[in-house]
């Protein structure tokens, strides 16, 4: 369950972001995107590579030209601002830490190009180095470090300033799977004891799900959806944003609808109420369904692997070459090559239409 | 206990077996005899006098033959005044072209490393049209330097978008640094002449300002390639990330990409600095007495009525290869430290 929105501490701002376009060349990277972040929000950009969330992000940071649109940072118009004067912090996905500066000095380097001076600003540096845990490592270089402390130093330089934003381009993308659990911990913890407006990418839907506020949800430079992470997991825009959240996925059966009855194949399942598609598309999240006797549940299809995970079992079936996964609690036991059938409560089933992706029943 | 090493990885010399020892160090040693030998021969030579020499070969001082200062005594006493001016113009001649080479040519390279350009081809070609008959109109027909000037500029931003607009064939980064680099293609031979009449019109032959100007562009393209690489591998995160710390661009410049690159400019600037100390053709063509360099007077050592002055020759080499032992001394520490390491992920 997400926090809610800290009080914002005064220096939060919101942001607005109005009709981004972005063109290299001919190439259209982003499409009107507008987004209105909230003073001490935490706002997650999740897609996948090259869907333009990177891109936006650079924009927000004057690191990338805005082709068209408006960016507003408080009440302030900054779209043609330097970066320097928009008063935000940037988490790097490389940390883009100095090499030849000590942990202190890439703590400090903010402080020290605004001239603060020097008692004020050691007390800082200890104060945010103390903050993320790094005191004792003050005096080493960024290569004596390792990644998880490289990533710490990355984030005491931003928070040291305490900017009216922050933004992180996939911060814990480098780091192993446990720590970046532990610094997702954090990072969330740290955010909401700031209460700094907070931008974030990535193209990891658990991080998205676990630390926003709000998720937008991008593809091909274009916004698909922009909700709570339990919006967009319930109640997903379009087959896209079905597909990318949930992990496993969405299971998907392509198939018609016609005279509230969904065709595919040797399969016809009513569904009630559900407008007329002629190309249709069949969704289930793999927790909401069970596996049964073979003829009992609403289609039947072949065992392919069991996957136990520890604390369930994932059973993948094919049905005429479709994949279909099945989360079952971890004492279900069953071998592969067996018949299976697939039941579930129809109000969790999903219609799209399969040309548009646009969803025409909500389960 | 040595750990194993990866079948990858090649063997430390600690690891070798004594056979394999025994042949690197005496190829090591061959190869040591072989590189210092004409150093230590270059060093006996010039204690020798011409009877030494020609009745020689004498390999061991004192032993052999006995050692006397005469050489020495030619270029320092008897001779001082040439040789040391000769040195000094070699060094004057040779820190200035590299500097304004290495500061020239190493901000060409961080521009081209970090900003697009995307020039119009038939701009830059109509550019040099107009450049050409500019310089016909006021050398052949005897039009006012600042007439023809003034109507060269006008027509030139009257035309660049009427005629850039018809033709989108544009040049980048890349079709930039080739043709620097191509400059450096073409043999310095060929365009000896030109540049000798060059100078000769503006009166600056046989000045330092004149071999200076020469070595400098002719050993830019050098530190464009280089630098142009280095700047590369410094990674623009680095530059964006103070930026938006809050450094303006000069201060980026001063506190992230400078320091970062120190490694680069010294090799750089120690390549470039032998290149221009060791130039001999052009500073033949450029200078006669006044700015002559160290290897003009080595060179005109074996031209003399008394035939090869081995001796004396020899000293000149010695005192000549001197300065430049020491700059390598001085800046091989930065070339061997790597500095970027722990820049990105590790």
């Amino acid at each position: 369950m997400t926090a809610p929105i800290a009080e914002t501490t005064g220096t939060a701002k919101s942001i607005s972001i109005r009709n981004f376009n972005k063109y290299y060349g001919g190439f259209h990277a982003l499409k009107d995107l507008s987004i209105e972040v909230k003073a001490g929000e935490f706002l997650v950009l999740l897609g996948p590579s090259g869907c333009g969330k990177s891109t936006a992000l650079r924009m927000i940071a004057g690191l990338e030209s805005i082709s068209s649109g408006a960016l507003l940072i408080g009440d302030r118009d900054v779209t043609e601002v330097l970066p320097k004067y928009r008063d935000i912090a940037m988490v790097f996905q490389s940390y883009a830490l100095y090499p030849h500066k000590t942990v202190a000095e890439n703590i400090g380097f903010p402080l020290k190009v605004a001239k603060t001076p020097a008692a004020e600003m050691e007390a800082a540096v200890r104060a945010a180095a103390d903050q993320v845990e790094l005191g004792e490592h003050l005096d080493r270089f960024p290569g004596q470090l390792s990644g998880g402390q490289r990533q710490r130093v990355a984030l005491a330089r931003a928070i040291i300033r305490r900017p009216s934003v922050f933004l992180m381009d996939e911060p814990l993308s480098n780091l192993d799977a446990k720590l970046r659990g532990n610094m997702r911990a954090e990072l969330k913890h740290m955010q909401g004891e700031l209460g700094i407006t907070t931008i974030y990418v990535t193209h990891d839907q658990i991080e998205a799900m676990t630390l926003a506020h709000r998720v937008a949800i991008m593809k091909d430079g274009v916004l698909q959806q922009l909700g709570t992470p339990k919006e967009v997991y319930s109640d997903p825009a379009n087959l896209f944003v079905a597909g990318f959240m949930g992990s496993p996925p969405m299971n998907f059966v392509t198939g018609a609808l016609a005279n509230e009855v969904f065709t595919s194949g040797s399969i016809q399942f009513p569904l009630l109420s559900t407008p007329n598609t002629a190309s249709a598309t069949l969704g289930f999240r793999p927790e909401d369904c069970q596996i049964t006797a073979p003829g009992t549940g609403f289609l039947d299809a072949d065992v392919f692997t069991v996957e136990m995970t520890g604390d369930q079992v994932l059973v993948t079936l094919r049905m005429d070459g479709t994949p279909l996964v099945v989360k079952m609690p971890k004492e279900f036991e069953i071998e592969a090559g067996a018949k299976a059938g697939i039941t579930l409560d129809p109000k969790h089933l999903y219609v799209f239409d399969t040309d548009t992706g646009a969803r025409v029943r909500r389960g | 206990m040595t750990p194993k090493r990866s079948i990858f990885e090649a063997p430390r010399i600690g690891q070798m077996s004594m056979a394999t020892k025994i042949v690197l160090y005496s190829l090591l040693l061959i190869w040591s005899a072989f590189v210092l030998f004409p150093i230590y021969w270059l060093i006996i030579t010039s204690f020798k006098d011409a009877a030494d020499v020609n009745q020689g070969p004498f390999f061991i001082p004192f032993v052999d033959y006995q050692p006397t200062l005469h050489a020495w005594k030619e270029l320092f006493v008897n001779d001082y005044e040439d040789t040391l001016r000769a040195y000094f113009n070699s060094i004057v001649i040779s820190l200035s072209a590299t500097a304004l080479s290495v500061l020239i040519g190493s901000m060409a390279a961080y521009a081209l490393s970090r900003v697009s350009y995307a020039p119009n081809l038939i701009t830059i070609l109509y550019f040099i049209a107009l450049l050409a008959l500019t310089v016909l109109a006021v050398t052949i027909y005897q039009v006012d330097w600042r007439l023809a000037s003034a109507v060269a500029i006008a027509m030139f931003f009257f035309l660049a978008r009427a005629v850039g607009n018809l033709y989108q064939f544009q040049l980048h980064n890349g079709d930039i640094l080739f043709w620097i680099i191509s400059q450096r293609i073409l043999a310095p031979i060929v365009v000896v002449v030109p540049i000798y009449i060059m100078f000769q019109s503006v009166g600056l032959l046989d000045t330092h300002i004149a071999i200076i100007i020469t070595y400098a562009v002719v050993n830019m393209p050098i530190v464009v390639w280089l630098m142009y690489d280095f700047f590369n591998s410094i990674p623009r995160d680095l530059e964006e990330s103070a930026q938006l710390d809050g450094a303006t661009m000069i201060g980026t410049f001063r506190e992230i990409v400078l320091p970062l690159s120190r490694t680069g400019l010294a090799a750089t600037t120690l390549l470039v600095m032998i290149l221009s100390w060791n130039e001999y053709l052009l500073a033949l063509f450029l200078s006669t007495s006044k700015a002559q360099t160290m290897p003009i007077l080595v060179a005109a050592m074996n031209a003399g009525e008394r035939g090869i002055l081995w001796w004396t020759m020899s000293v000149a080499i010695i005192v000549m290869i001197i300065p430049v032992v020491v700059l390598a001394i001085f800046l091989q520490k930065y070339i061997s430290k790597g500095l970027l390491v722990g820049a990105v992920k590790g």
